[in-house]
C-alpha cells in the first residue's frame, strides 16, 4: 500500500529577494551587474572562442555521429557490406534503402554470395542514431564525424552508395582530449 | 467414402484442460490449448509424420521417454508436458545439435527474417554451442534445378523435400544421398530436378537451403508487403500471397492455403510466371495501326478510333474472350455487344459453344461436386483430360486421394495419362472418340439410354476395358467426374455432353451430395464467362439469350466471308488457341476491324490488330473468378497499373460508353455488384461474402434460382464409325504461352512441338525417337520430334497445342481428323526447330516411364 498523499509536502517555499527600493533595491540593481562584469574582465585577455567557419572548422569527439561511411576490407579492396539489410531493419527513421543482388565470379562486389546493388541513406530523415551501425554484423556502415551535408535540394540529400563508399571532403577535425 | 466424423475429446497440457478432435497429432493439438511446440519436420500436407527433426518432443504422463509431439496422436485424457525441464533441456540440445553443421550464415541468408531455424532457436534453443570442430562443407550455391538453389551446408535434414517429391508430385526425383552426417539431398544422377510443381519445396524448406533463384536476394521480409490474390495462369485458380516491394513490383508468389482450392500447394507456372507482369515487352500503352505499322497511341485517341470502328461495324461485330477474362470484364463485353452493338455473337470456348440446355443441367447444384469431394471419392473417373497439363492442382488432388484415401482412379482418355500408374483401370480410346467412348460407358454401366453396336470398336477401345472400368464405377460410391472440355468440342460436341450426363445418370450422381462432375475447362475462367454471359446463346445467370448468335467456329466463317467485319479479341489469340488456324487466318486478314486487350503483342496482333489496349495483370487486377467448381474468388490488386495500363473493365465501360450505351458504374465493386443482381443464382451475394476463401455458389440459397434444367432421357445418338488411318489428337502445354515465354525463369520450359506416336505406328513409319517428321492434313503441314509413348494407343499421334511455332491448330478442325505422318529428310529451313533441339524438360515433354 503507497503512503496516503499529505498535501503539505507539497508546498513550496519560495525564496524571494529584497523588496524594491532602499538599500536592498540598490543591491539588486547593482550587486548582479557588478558579479558578471568580474567574469567579464577577468577574460579580457583570452582570444575569442568563436570558430571562424566555415573557414575554420568546429571540432567534434571522436564518438560524435556523423555521416555515413561504407567500408571496404583492407586488403582485398571487396566491400564489406552484404546486402542483408539488417540495418533497414533497425532504423527507426526508415532512412535506408537496400537492394541486394548476387555476386558473379566477374563481379564480385563483396565477400559473400551477395552485396548491396543499391545502398542508400536519406540524409534529411536520418536522426543519426548509429543503430544501423548497431545492427550491421560486419560492420560495413559506420558512423563518420562529418556534419557538412548540407545541400539546395532534398533529392542530393540521398546518399548513394558510391557517396556512402568515399571518404568526405574535408577531414573534420576531431577534439583533444579534455577540450 | 463419406466425410470422416470426427469426435472430440480432452486433455491436459500444461495444466490446463483443452479439447481437441480425437487423432490429431499432439502439435496441433496443443495449439487450440494456446501451447506452441516448436517442429521442423511436420507437415500434415506431405503425409504421415516421419519424426525426423526431433524439435517437438513432449513428456507425456505414463510414458518414460520424452515423445515426438508431431507423431503422437492425442488420446482422451493425455497429462502433457511443454515446460517441463526435462523438455527444456532436450529442446536446447536439439537446437544445439541441428546447429553443429549449420553455417549460420544468416545476413547472406535469403530465408534470414522468415526462417524458422532462426526463430526456433531464438525461441527454443539455449544460446550457445560447444562444438568446436569444423562444421561439413559443401560447395555452395549450387543449382538443384535452374528455378531452385541449394545450399547443403544448411540443410537440417529434416525430409520435407525429399517427402514432397516421393509422396506428393510423385514425381520420385528428390532423395537423400549418403548415409549419416553425410547425407544430403540430391537426385539420383545428379540430373535436375525439374517437374511441374518443384517450386514448392521453396515453400516447404524450413532453412534456407532450398532458395528461388528467381527470389534470390531480391528483399528482406521487412522490405515487402504480401498482398493475396489468385493465381490466373490456370483453371485450378489456386489462392497466392504476391510478395511486393515498393507498392509496384511483384517479387514472387507463394501459396495460400486454401484446402478447397489448392491445398496449399502451386505449380511452378503459378509460382514464377509472376515475372510476365514485370517483363520488357509487356505492352504498357494502347497501339493503334498507322498504315502497316502499330503506334503507342493516347488513350483517347485509341478509344475514339476503336468506337469509331465498332459504330460502324454494328451488329457485325464479334467478340472472343479467353484466359483470365474476370467475371466482371465478361459482363462488361457482354453488355457492349449486346446492348450497344446489338450483336449476339460472342463466345469463350475454342472448341464450340456448350449447348444452353446442357449448360444449365451441367450447373446444377445436385451435379456438380466441389474440389475438396476428391479427397473423399470412392472412384475418381477422369475422362479425356490431362490433369497435370491443364489444371496441375486437381493432378495432386486426385493423387492425394489415391494415396492417402485409398480412392480408385479411372482414366478414360485418348493419350496416355500420367495419372494411369495410379488408376485401377485404364481405358484408352481413340483421339476424338469420346463420345463413343462414354456411350460405351454408360452402356456397360446399365443406362437405357445408350444405344447401337461395337460401341467400343467406335471408340477404338481395347474390348473389355471398358466393362473394366465400369466394374469398378460399378462398385463405388461417391464418384467425383473430371472432364476436359475438348470432349464438347466440334460438331458432335453436344452429343459427347449428353453420353457424359448419360453416364453421370447410371451412376446415380444426382442422389449423392458427395459426388459430382467437374469440367476442366481450357480457359482459366470459362465457367465464370459462361455464367456472366460471354456465349452465344446465354444471357448473364445462364439463361436464353434474346437473340443467340454464332459460335467461335462460325463467327472465323463469317468473318472470312464478309458477314461480320469487326472483332473483339478480350485476352485471346485464335491463332494460338482455335482450332483451323488457317480459317482463322483469313478471317483475321478480312475483318476490317481488330480490336485486342493483350498483355504481349503476338505475331497475330501485330499482323492484323487495329487498336490493342494494354491488359492488366492479375497483380493489377480488382474482380472475381468463378473456379471450375462454382466457386467465387477473387482476384485483389497488388501493385499500381504499369505504364499507362488502365483497368479494363474501365476501358470496356467506356467503349460501350462511347457507341451509345454506357454501363452506371463506376468503380470495380460496382461492376461485381451489377453482376451479381444480374445473374440470379449470384443474388445478394457480395465482395465480403467471398472474402479470401471464396464461395461456392451452389452453397448459397440462391442457387435456387439457377433455371430448371432436367437431366435429358431420351436415347443417344448413335456416335460415328472412327476414320481409317492415323487419328490426330492434341494436348495442350502447361508451358506453351505468353506467359511462360517472358517469364525469365520459366522460358527453359516453353514446349517445341512434338508428335507422340505408339512404337508400333513409329516402327510402321520408320520413324525413331528423336526423329524429325512432318505432319500433315488438309493441305496444312507441320513438323515435330517424334516422342515414342509405350501406353499409347496404336492409331493415334499427339501434338502438343499452343506451341509458338509449329502449333498443333494448324492441323486440327473440330472433328476426329487423320493425319499423314512423313519423315523429313535433311536439315530444317527455320520455319521449325531445329532437328537436335533438346526436348524440354518436364512431364509435358518428357513422357513419363512407362
Ligand atoms: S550495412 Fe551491414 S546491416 Fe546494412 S545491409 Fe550491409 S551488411 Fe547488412
Ligand atoms: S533441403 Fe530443406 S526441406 Fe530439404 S531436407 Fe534439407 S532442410 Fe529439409
Ligand atoms: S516435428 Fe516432430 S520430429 Fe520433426
Amino acid at each position: 500500500m503507497p503512503e496516503p498523499h499529505t498535501p503539505i509536502d507539497d508546498v513550496i517555499t519560495v525564496q524571494r529577494g529584497p523588496e524594491p527600493g532602499g538599500l536592498g533595491g540598490a543591491y539588486r540593481a547593482f550587486g548582479a551587474t557588478l558579479r558578471g562584469l568580474r567574469t567579464t574582465l577577468g577574460r579580457v585577455a583570452e582570444k575569442p572562442p568563436t570558430y571562424q567557419y566555415p573557414e575554420e572548422k568546429t571540432p567534434v569527439y571522436p564518438r560524435f555521429r556523423g555521416r555515413h561511411k561504407l567500408q571496404r576490407f583492407e586488403d582485398t579492396g571487396l566491400e564489406k557490406c552484404v546486402g542483408c539489410s539488417l540495418c533497414v531493419a533497425a532504423c527507426p527513421a526508415e532512412c535506408i534503402r537496400v537492394v541486394a543482388a548476387e555476386n558473379t565470379p566477374d563481379n564480385q562486389v563483396s565477400a559473400g554470395e551477395r552485396y548491396a546493388a543499391v545502398y542508400e541513406i536519406n540524409m534529411t530523415r536520418c536522426i543519426f542514431c548509429g543503430y544501423c551501425e548497431v545492427a550491421c554484423p560486419f560492420d560495413a556502415i559506420t558512423m563518420g564525424n562529418d556534419y557538412e551535408m548540407a545541400d539546395y535540394h532534398r533529392s542530393d540529400l540521398i546518399f548513394t552508395k558510391e557517396m556512402l563508399l568515399a571518404d568526405a571532403i574535408e577531414k573534420t577535425p576531431l577534439r583533444r582530449e579534455g577540450e | 467414402m463419406a466425410r470422416p466424423q470426427i469426435k472430440e475429446i480432452s486433455f491436459e497440457i500444461d495444466g490446463r484442460e483443452v479439447r481437441a478432435p480425437e487423432g490429431t497429432m499432439l502439435v496441433d493439438a496443443a495449439k487450440s490449448g494456446d501451447v506452441e511446440i516448436p517442429y521442423f519436420c511436420y507437415e500434415p500436407k506431405l503425409g504421415q509424420p516421419v519424426g525426423a527433426c526431433r524439435m517437438c518432443l513432449v513428456e507425456i504422463e505414463g510414458m518414460p521417454k520424452l515423445q515426438t509431439s508431431c507423431s503422437t496422436p492425442v488420446k482422451d485424457g493425455m497429462v502433457i508436458n511443454t515446460t517441463s525441464d526435462r523438455v527444456k533441456s532436450a529442446q536446447n540440445a536439439i537446437v544445439e545439435f541441428l546447429l553443429i553443421n549449420h553455417p549460420l550464415d544468416c545476413p547472406v541468408c535469403d530465408k534470414g527474417g522468415e526462417c524458422p531455424l532462426q526463430d526456433i532457436s531464438y525461441g527454443w534453443g539455449g544460446g550457445k554451442s560447444r562444438f568446436i570442430e569444423p562444421k561439413r562443407h559443401f560447395r555452395k550455391p549450387l543449382e538443384l534445378s535452374p528455378l531452385v538453389a541449394i545450399d547443403r551446408e544448411r540443410c537440417i535434414l529434416c525430409y520435407r523435400c525429399v517427402r514432397f517429391s516421393q509422396e506428393v508430385a510423385e514425381d520420385y526425383q528428390l532423395v537423400f544421398l549418403e548415409r549419416g552426417d553425410h547425407t544430403y539431398v540430391g537426385t539420383h544422377d545428379g540430373r535436375p530436378y525439374v517437374g511441374p510443381f518443384s517450386g514448392n519445396i521453396l515453400d516447404l524448406c524450413p532453412v534456407g537451403a532450398l532458395t528461388s533463384t528467381a527470389y534470390r536476394f531480391r528483399a528482406r521480409p521487412w522490405d515487402v508487403e504480401e498482398a493475396g490474390s489468385l493465381c490466373t495462369l490456370c483453371p485450378s485458380q489456386c489462392n497466392v500471397q504476391l510478395t511486393i516491394r515498393d507498392d509496384s513490383k511483384v517479387l514472387r508468389a507463394f501459396a495460400r492455403d486454401n484446402p478447397e482450392v489448392d491445398d496449399g500447394w502451386l505449380c511452378d507456372k503459378g509460382r514464377f510466371g509472376y515475372q510476365a507482369i514485370h517483363s520488357e515487352e509487356r505492352l504498357r500503352a494502347p497501339m493503334v495501326r498507322d498504315g502497316s505499322m502499330l503506334r503507342e497511341a493516347p488513350w483517347d485517341h485509341a478509344l475514339e478510333q476503336a468506337a469509331a470502328a465498332l459504330t460502324r461495324a454494328g451488329a457485325g461485330t464479334a467478340a472472343l474472350a479467353g484466359g483470365a477474362t474476370t467475371n466482371e470484364e465478361a459482363f462488361l463485353l457482354g453488355h457492349l455487344m449486346r446492348e450497344a452493338l446489338g450483336s449476339p455473337h460472342l463466345d469463350a470456348r475454342a472448341g464450340g459453344a456448350l449447348d444452353p440446355q446442357q449448360a444449365r443441367v451441367l450447373a446444377r447444384p445436385d451435379l456438380s461436386a466441389r474440389v475438396s469431394d476428391i479427397d473423399h471419392a470412392d472412384v475418381i473417373l477422369v475422362v479425356d483430360t490431362e490433369l497435370v497439363e491443364e489444371a496441375p492442382i486437381l493432378d495432386l488432388r486426385v493423387r492425394k486421394a489415391a494415396r492417402r484415401n485409398n480412392a480408385k482412379v479411372v482414366t478414360l482418355t485418348g493419350r496416355p495419362s500420367s495419372l494411369d500408374p495410379n488408376a485401377t483401370a485404364a481405358v484408352r480410346f481413340a483421339p476424338g472418340a469420346a463420345e463413343a467412348a462414354l456411350s460405351a460407358l454408360a452402356a456397360e454401366l446399365g443406362s437405357g439410354r445408350a444405344t447401337g453396336s461395337r460401341l467400343h470398336s467406335r471408340a477404338g477401345c481395347e474390348p473389355g476395358a471398358i466393362g473394366a472400368a465400369a466394374e469398378v464405377l460399378r462398385a463405388a460410391g461417391d464418384v467425383v467426374v473430371l472432364w476436359g472440355e475438348r470432349i464438347s468440342d466440334g460438331a458432335r460436341g453436344a452429343s459427347a455432353v449428353d453420353a457424359l450426363l448419360a453416364v453421370a445418370g447410371a451412376l446415380g450422381i444426382v442422389d449423392r451430395p458427395e459426388s459430382g462432375l467437374i469440367e476442366v475447362p481450357a480457359a482459366t475462367n470459362a465457367r465464370g464467362m459462361r455464367e456472366a454471359g460471354v456465349a452465344p446463346g446465354l444471357a448473364p445467370g445462364l439463361t436464353d439469350a434474346p437473340e443467340a448468335g454464332m459460335p467461335a467456329a462460325e463467327i472465323a466463317g463469317a468473318l472470312g466471308a464478309g458477314e461480320l467485319s469487326a472483332l473483339i479479341l478480350l485476352h485471346e489469340d485464335p491463332l494460338a488457341t482455335h482450332p483451323e488456324r488457317r480459317r482463322w487466318q483469313t478471317a483475321l486478314d478480312t475483318a476490317a476491324t481488330v480490336i485486342a486487350f493483350t498483355d504481349f503483342v503476338t505475331t497475330a496482333l501485330r499482323d492484323y490488330a487495329t487498336v490493342i489496349f494494354p491488359a492488366e495483370s492479375y497483380a493489377e487486377k480488382e474482380g472475381t473468378l468463378t473456379h471450375p467448381d462454382g466457386r467465387l474468388q477473387r482476384v485483389r490488386q497488388a501493385i499500381g497499373h504499369q505504364g499507362q495500363v488502365r483497368p479494363e473493365w474501365s476501358v470496356l465501360a467506356e467503349l460501350a460508353g462511347r457507341c451509345g450505351a454506357r454501363p452506371d458504374v463506376r468503380s470495380a465493386p460496382q461492376v461485381t455488384q451489377k453482376l451479381f443482381a444480374t445473374v440470379g443464382f449470384l443474388d445478394g451475394l457480395t465482395l465480403d461474402e467471398i472474402g479470401g476463401k471464396g464461395v461456392r455458389w451452389q452453397d448459397r440459397d440462391a442457387a435456387s434460382n439457377l433455371p430448371r434444367a432436367e437431366l435429358p432421357e431420351g436415347t443417344l445418338e448413335v456416335p460415328p464409325e472412327l476414320p481409317e488411318g492415323m487419328r490426330l489428337g492434341t494436348v495442350p502445354s502447361l508451358w506453351a504461352g505468353t506467359t511462360v515465354e517472358h517469364a525469365p525463369s520459366l522460358r527453359f520450359l516453353a514446349p517445341v512441338q512434338r508428335a507422340e506416336l505408339a512404337p508400333a505406328d513409329a516402327h510402321r513409319l520408320g520413324v525413331g525417337s528423336g526423329d524429325e517428321v512432318e505432319v500433315a492434313a488438309g493441305g496444312q503441314r507441320l513438323r515435330a520430334t517424334v516422342a515414342l509413348r509405350q501406353a499409347m494407343q496404336p492409331g493415334s499421334v499427339f501434338l502438343v497445342s499452343g506451341t509458338a511455332d509449329n502449333n498443333a491448330t494448324a492441323l486440327t478442325n473440330g472433328v476426329p481428323r487423320t493425319v499423314e505422318i512423313t519423315k523429313t529428310a535433311g536439315a530444317v529451313n527455320g520455319a521449325g526447330p531445329p532437328a537436335a533441339a533438346p526436348a524440354a524438360p518436364g512431364p509435358g515433354a518428357q513422357p513419363p516411364p512407362v
